[in-house]
């Protein structure tokens, strides 16, 4: 009885010390982000960054994709003090920051001479009033898929890299085959994958108002459709088709998508789950007098909670995630990094699953990225109004030149006021 | 004491009630507190926050932060200086033209409205039909009922999936139309004028189960006896249906239009899976165009005013039926 | 009630031919087919791989039957916990639902008292402002209550609906006035009342609540998405969503998991559906 007494008393000691041992050094760090569970990249970089720093734990808060926007909005508004949310898009960042939530990091920047040279200019779209008020750690563009097999067995070329969208155009008519149910290519049914391309010249905006430069990328699809490259709009959004099983099921030739996809390609061709067997990546097309792989794309980022108790901590895992380390540990995993080098597209090619001819590796640096849509107050509305219209002419109803009288018009109107 | 309590059947004497009066006001509080204490704590009160916040342009931070603007947000929805123009450059009834084909907020109201006025006779017309013809021993009554109410069960996602692929170009329905000389060669969720349609089909499909359950329970509590004495004086059954049924069932039915109102006015689900307002803005509803300014826009002052349209719109139904209903159960 | 009956003796339902029986029988199978085309769909989806549950034509039976994801559901994510959440706060909220409503329902139909009818459009005032417009202020409310991350929340949020009090108040008008009259004369207190004739007499009332206050809170999604946070307290929908978030492709998981997740309320549904057999209210009631 004595020795068992005795025994407890110990284990209680022992724990005690432990805990308090724990207590000291033991720092946690809550960060709000989606899918949390299942992005292999969230995995990824908490465990990299929990080896580089014993003693600090990461914790996720996971909020369902679709509903981040009105679930954060709740939790801000709340009172919540997690140290560090995840940033989807730039509207909703913007009303953070104007709603009071976002920390300035110009201080912490400027402190720790943190380098921002690998964002090569792509963190200006986190800035407001001169204040940085987020940082990116992904930045996704578009890119174009590419099935292999059926490029071979139609006997057409891959994509290159130079290639101008009449090129493109032919590839998918000459690799749509109606008796074998292919298609050359695939659009998904959002604005961005149909006509984004008109930003790729870096002058035209999606907030400037004037929309005449999107009737090119429109008259394109619908062409494509007319001769049955492509499957229908209305066919893709009545079924909720969506991209990934679409190319995954193997009769598709070619997909411009964003960069994110890769990582679930691989997955995906891994478990056995997808037809697709040899893929391959090429710059997106572009008009002739635009420089060859320029394209669009979208940035992930991180930003500080104002409430956060922790801001230095949190600064200090920002600054690792949105460097060069915490840019390697998320190209391991298949996605793109924001802070670009050598270094890290070598990371991003070699991964298990890439496919490993020159041209894809070489998609992977794109020679100008423009921002997907600029932050702006009016950005949310404006992109209702354009999807609005785009569902309008892509199931046509009206014809691409009303459809973007119909955009001209709307925006002007809210731009005016 | 007031009007009302004196058309208490307790008050008819008048001068006398005044202490059992109050007794019986405390006795219905006592009734009513259990509920009403949850009820005004967690929906009253927010609800009346967002009659304010109507007036107030708020990003969402904290609750102080809001800025009084008064009535901005509702000359900002429903555009009063551009339909204002019009009606001065086309006259009263182009501007009227003008806010319903070209403002949001019109073209919602008259998308919803149109949405409400189709779906819910046709709604309560299905529900009383399939209530009257299970409340009988048909046999397999049981499992019919079942499989009719699924629809309320099942996920939304699944039937509105399932319903866009019946809804095809090729799909089933159009093929069944095609048979009988109707050549619909669209799906119909990308035609402007089908799309509405679809959302109809699908909403009245939805809702006769539900509100068949309701009608139902409602069978239950008409007395037979009623019944038996309308039999006694002769009446068919068509006429029985007419003069014991259907009066029978009036606060039930007063019950199910308000609520099929409201729940027409608040339309959000099928539309944001089959449609998400489109093509255009063909199918936007107002809980569409709520959605969007809440947390796509972040504008919640401008959510909460179009909120408030439709709050007004289904108070002032609620009250002509209300009063319609009284005006009937004093008879 | 009798005008309308003494004008027309004619008796012909007796002696019609069974048409109009075998038409309905033709209608309301057609109905129920059409009906259950989704159920099929979803069940045929859910034994179907990923890439097959889009493909064009569609096969209505899958080719190979995938009855592992099934099982890949419960690996994938904590369903059991979804569950038990879930079921706690449907039986909770139905219960207290059913009950003050069927309380202060008695109020609004049977008893006269001042505020009657502006508190009745209150309620139901309530009912048509949409969620999303009050959806903030509520949560800051109830976070301020500490009420944020727990159960308890969703608990208070759905017990006390607008809803359930009007449902109950049509049902209860439709009991005769005289029958309350007649108790009162008879000394009872509106308690008794309340007790021993509204809620016998509403048997087929009280099932419907119990049925739509539990399906809608099983089936809610929203409110448990702003309110639960933390892994062990989120409930089957959200589960759910997780499902058509992560593996926004994998709509056979998400088919297989949907239909999991109906089981419970067609139980509930079947075992309810007894009381509106006909007659079973009426007897012993002499209107």
């Amino acid at each position: 009885m004595k020795k068992l007494l005795a025994l407890v008393l110990a284990v209680m000691m022992l724990a005690s010390i432990a805990g308090v041992a724990a207590a000291e050094g033991a720092q946690t760090l809550t960060i709000v982000a989606w899918d949390a569970n299942t992005t292999p990249y969230l995995t990824a970089q908490k465990e990299a960054y929990e080896a580089a720093h014993p003693g600090t734990t990461i914790e996720y808060i996971d909020v369902s994709s679709q509903d981040y926007d009105t679930k954060v909005a709740a939790m801000l508004a709340g009172g919540d003090t997690s140290d560090i949310y995840m940033v989807k898009d730039i509207p909703a960042l913007l009303n953070w920051y104007d709603a009071g939530y976002a920390e300035n990091l110009n201080d912490y920047i400027a402190g720790a001479s943190y380098d921002l040279s690998g964002f090569v200019g792509m963190e200006a779209n986190y800035c407001v009033n001169g204040e940085q008020i987020a940082l990116p750690f992904r930045s996704d563009f578009e890119i174009l898929f590419y099935n292999k097999d059926l490029f071979d067995a139609a006997g057409v070329e891959y994509p290159t890299n130079d290639m101008t969208w009449e090129q493109y155009k032919e590839k998918a008519l000459a690799l749509t085959n109606e008796a074998e149910g292919i298609y050359g290519t695939h659009y998904h049914t959002w604005l961005s994958t149909a006509v984004n391309y008109s930003v790729a010249d870096g002058v035209n905006t999606l907030v400037d108002g004037e929309y005449s430069d999107l009737a090119y990328f429109y008259q394109l699809i619908l062409d494509l459709e007319d001769a049955g490259a492509c499957m229908s709009y209305p066919e893709i959004s009545a079924a909720g088709l969506h991209y990934s099983g679409a190319f995954g099921n193997g009769n598709i030739a070619m997909m411009p998508m964003g960069y994110w996809y890769v990582a679930t390609l691989i997955q995906h061709i891994q478990d056995g789950t997808y037809n697709v067997k040899n893929w391959g990546l090429a710059a997106m097309p572009t008009k002739e007098d635009v420089k060859a792989g320029s394209t669009f794309g979208n940035l992930t980022g991180v930003m500080i909670n104002k409430a956060s108790a922790n801001k230095d901590l949190a600064w200090d895992y920002v600054a690792w995630l949105c460097g060069e380390e915490g840019a390697k540990v998320t190209a391991e995993v298949g996605n793109r990094p924001a802070w670009v080098s050598e270094g890290v597209a070598d990371v991003m090619s070699a991964i298990d699953g890439f496919p490993t001819d020159e041209g894809s590796k070489a998609a992977l640096l794109p020679t100008y990225v423009a921002i997907e849509i600029p932050g702006t107050a009016l950005s949310g509305q404006i992109s209702s109004i354009l999807g609005e219209e785009h569902s309008a002419i892509m199931t046509r109803e009206i014809s691409i030149e009303e459809g973007i009288e119909n955009m001209n018009e709307r925006v002007g109107e809210l731009l005016g006021k | 004491m007031s009007q009302q309590a004196a058309r208490a059947p307790q008050a008819r004497k008048k001068y006398k009630m005044g202490k059992l009066e109050r007794k019986n006001t405390l006795i219905a509080y006592s009734f009513l507190a259990p509920n009403f204490i949850g009820f005004a704590v967690f929906t009253l009160i927010p609800v009346v926050l967002s009659v304010i916040m109507s007036f107030t342009e708020w990003k969402g931070g904290a609750l102080s932060s809001m800025q009084w603007v008064g009535g901005d947000n509702y000359a900002s929805i429903f555009n009063t200086a551009k339909v204002g123009a019009k009606m001065a450059e086309l006259g009263f009834f182009g501007g009227l033209d003008y806010f319903f084909t070209k403002v949001d907020l019109g073209i919602a109201l008259k998308n919803t409205v149109f949405f409400t006025i189709v779906t819910v006779p046709l709604s309560l017309i299905c529900a009383i039909a399939l209530a009257l013809v299970l409340n009988k021993a048909v046999k397999g009554a049981v499992a019919f009922r079942a499989i009719l109410f699924f629809p309320y069960v099942a996920s939304m996602v699944a039937i509105c999936v399932c319903w866009n692929f019946m809804l095809m170009k090729n799909g089933p329905v159009n093929q069944i139309l095609m048979s009988i000389g109707i050549n619909f060669n669209k799906s119909w969720t990308a035609d402007s004028t089908m799309a509405m349609w679809a959302i109809v089909l699908v909403s009245v499909w939805r809702n006769m189960g539900y509100y068949m359950v309701i009608y139902l329970a409602a069978l239950q509590g008409v007395p037979r006896e009623l019944y038996e004495a309308a039999t006694v004086d002769g009446a068919n059954k068509w006429q029985q249906f007419w003069s014991v049924t259907l009066p029978q069932l009036r606060p039930t039915t007063f019950f199910a239009s308000i609520m099929l109102i409201i729940g027409c006015f608040k339309i959000y689900d099928t539309v944001a899976i089959m449609t998400n307002g489109g093509p255009g803005r063909a199918t936007k509803m107002l809980v569409i165009y709520i959605y969007q300014e809440a947390f796509t826009n972040f504008r919640y002052g401008i959510a909460s005013a179009i909120s408030m349209v439709l709050l007004v719109i289904v108070l002032l139904v609620t009250i002509i039926q209300f009063s319609m209903e009284s005006k009937y159960s004093n008879n | 009630m009798s005008q309308a009956a003494a004008n027309n003796p004619m008796n012909e339902s007796h002696f019609r031919l069974p048409i109009g029986k075998i038409l309905l029988y033709i209608v309301l199978i057609a109905l129920s087919a059409f009906t259950l085309i989704p159920f099929v769909w979803m069940i045929s989806a859910s034994l179907k791989l990923d890439r097959e549950v889009f493909a064009f034509p569609m096969k209505w039976i899958p080719e190979t039957f995938h009855w592992e994801n099934y099982t890949l559901i419960w690996s994938k994510v904590p369903m059991l916990t979804y569950f038990k959440n879930t079921a706690i706060i449907a039986i909770c909220v139905t219960f207290i639902q059913t009950l003050t409503s069927s309380f202060a329902a008695y109020a609004f139909a049977k008893l006269n008292f001042r505020g009657r009818n502006v508190l009745f459009l209150c309620y139901i005032g309530t009912i048509a402002v949409p969620w999303q417009a009050y959806m903030l202020p509520q949560f800051i409310l109830m976070r301020s209550m500490g009420l944020y991350d727990r159960l308890l929340a969703i608990m208070v949020l759905q017990a006390f609906s607008a809803f359930g009090v009007f449902l109950m108040r049509q049902f209860y008008q439709n009991i005769p006035n005289e029958l309350c009259e007649a108790a009162r004369i008879d000394g009872l207190s509106e308690y008794g009342i309340w007790l021993r004739i509204m809620l016998p007499l509403s048997t087929a009332a009280i099932a419907t609540l119990v049925i739509f206050t539990f399906v809608g809170t099983w089936n809610d999604y929203m409110g448990p998405m702003i309110y639960l946070t933390r892994e062990e307290n989120k409930t089957i929908q959200v589960g759910l969503r997780r499902f058509i978030q992560e593996n926004s492709s994998d709509y056979h998981l998400i088919m297989a998991a949907s239909v999991v997740s109906l089981v419970p309320v067609s139980i509930v549904f079947l075992a309810l559906q007894r009381y509106f057999i006909e007659g079973i209210a009426t007897s012993g009631l002499k209107g």
